[in-house]
């Protein structure tokens, strides 16, 4: 017997945050089986994300947006400034190619230099991240600072990868994080299975003391195209782990772990 | 870039352009402001989370995708959730975190509300809409959304019966289903 669609009024209310208790539980349940109540339960997120705008509008104190450029400007500095080193390199190579065909072979000449330098299990693993990071040259070809970023971190000796496992009852996944602390930057590939529906994985650096620090949003698939992570420099991470968390992220993790990986 | 679509400026941001960010800033703070200072009923508060937010967007401006929703409707449940997280702390944790609650607190908007005119014009008629609730329901619905409350704790904070809360929530999100389709 087919089972009766939900209530409009029980969709609303749960994309209001609203159900709880029993009522709650059976709704997911059915949410769950029945397709057609997850188009409905879309329809009702749209009627509830407009409830927002009922508060009129504020303008903030022209403080905030000069704090938030001035932070954005500060993080593109600091990202800028650690790759100074390879500047040189990579100008004169600019002589003869054009900027992205030089960053990509920068790239590819650095990172396999790194390779020979470890031992034959990390190899296979590098390899991997190689070829991921071959797809990620081409799509990232116009960025010439992520290019930058990219060789500085696969070129430091003292660049280390981290692997991040599933964890048990989680979605199956897998990433490497190459990552320097020195410069306080990495870079994250991986693949795990898609989130739930209004969330997002968060990558998260927990260091030896102190609270986890946000290293960014990443997607299920990000085996095609690798993120680069940016945090403040000196920061040694003990492990990096992904979690579930919000749409958009928190400032701290709240949601599961599903993946872990402990830097040795 | 006053006029450029969303969907340009999130590009350019993802290749480094600050100035995106300053227009996108421009575009939908003060929508985002009032909505939080409603929530946090901090003037401070809601300036440190409404930063918090454009930072994300800044930091991750390759994570949204157009394809499922609008920026501001994105930004509004982003923002949502993050004040009502730090009103709220760990006790709302379970709102917006449950174990298998993947339907939940997600964003959509079919409506268009990028620019300016829309959005008031819509705005206006959410406005009338919440107006023609009578109070009570009004209360309800508005306990729900800017305090992220469920039934049983708007009963609670009321004092008036589950039952009772539950009609008046229903029958407030009746209304509005009519009324903004």
């Amino acid at each position: 017997m087919t089972e009766p669609h939900a209530n409009p009024e029980d969709l609303d209310l749960y994309a209001l945050g609203a159900l709880d208790g029993q009522e709650k539980q059976t709704l997911e349940a059915h949410l769950r089986a029945c397709s057609a109540c997850r188009g409905e339960l879309a329809a009702a997120r749209r009627r509830v994300s407009l409830l927002g705008l009922a508060a009129p509008p504020l303008a903030p104190s022209p403080s905030v947006k000069t704090a938030l450029m001035q932070k954005v400007r500060s993080e593109s500095a600091s990202a800028n400034k650690q790759i100074a080193p390879v500047e040189p390199r990579k100008i004169r190579w600019g002589l003869r190619f054009s900027l992205s065909f030089a960053a990509v072979s920068v790239v590819l000449a650095l990172a396999t230099w790194w390779l020979v330098k470890l031992d034959l299990d990390q190899r296979q693993q590098i390899r991997q991240l190689q070829a991921q990071l071959g797809k990620t040259q081409i799509q990232l070809s116009q960025d010439a600072s992520t290019m930058q970023a990219l060789a500085a971190v696969t070129s430091a000796p003292d660049s280390a990868q981290i692997t991040l496992l599933q964890q048990p009852g989680g979605p199956p996944g897998q990433a490497h994080v190459l990552y320097n602390a020195r410069m306080g930057m990495g870079i994250y590939s991986g693949q795990i299975a898609p989130p739930p529906d209004g969330k997002s994985y968060q990558l998260w650096l927990v260091p030896s003391s102190g609270e986890p620090v946000n290293a960014g949003l990443v997607s299920a698939n990000q085996e095609g195209g690798a993120v680069v992570v940016r945090l403040t420099p000196g920061l040694v991470p003990k492990a990096f782990a992904v979690t579930i968390e919000p749409l958009g992220g928190m400032s701290q993790p709240t949601g599961p772990k599903v993946l872990v990986g402990a830097a040795s | 870039m006053p006029h450029a679509p969303d969907s340009a400026l999130i590009e350019k941001m993802m290749a480094g352009d600050e100035s995106a960010l300053s227009a996108l800033y421009d575009r939908y703070s003060a929508m985002l402001f009032g909505m939080l200072t409603r929530i946090v009923q901090d003037r401070h508060v809601a300036e440190e989370v409404l930063q918090d937010v454009f930072l994300q967007l800044w930091r991750n401006a390759g994570q949204f995708d157009s394809s499922r929703g609008s920026l501001p409707a994105w930004l509004i449940v982003i923002a949502r959730n993050r004040a009502i997280s730090r009103m709220r702390g760990a006790r709302n944790r379970e709102l917006l975190e449950e174990k298998d609650g993947d339907f939940a607190n997600t964003f959509a908007s079919g409506q268009n509300i990028e620019d300016d005119a829309s959005r008031a014009e819509l705005a206006r008629s959410i406005s009338v809409a919440l107006n023609t609730l009578p109070a009570e329901q009004r209360h309800a619905l508005e306990l729900a959304y800017f305090e992220g409350m469920t039934q049983s704790e708007i009963a609670a904070r009321t004092g008036c019966p589950l039952g009772t809360v539950k009609t008046r929530v229903r029958a407030a999100m009746q209304s509005l289903r009519q009324i903004l389709g």
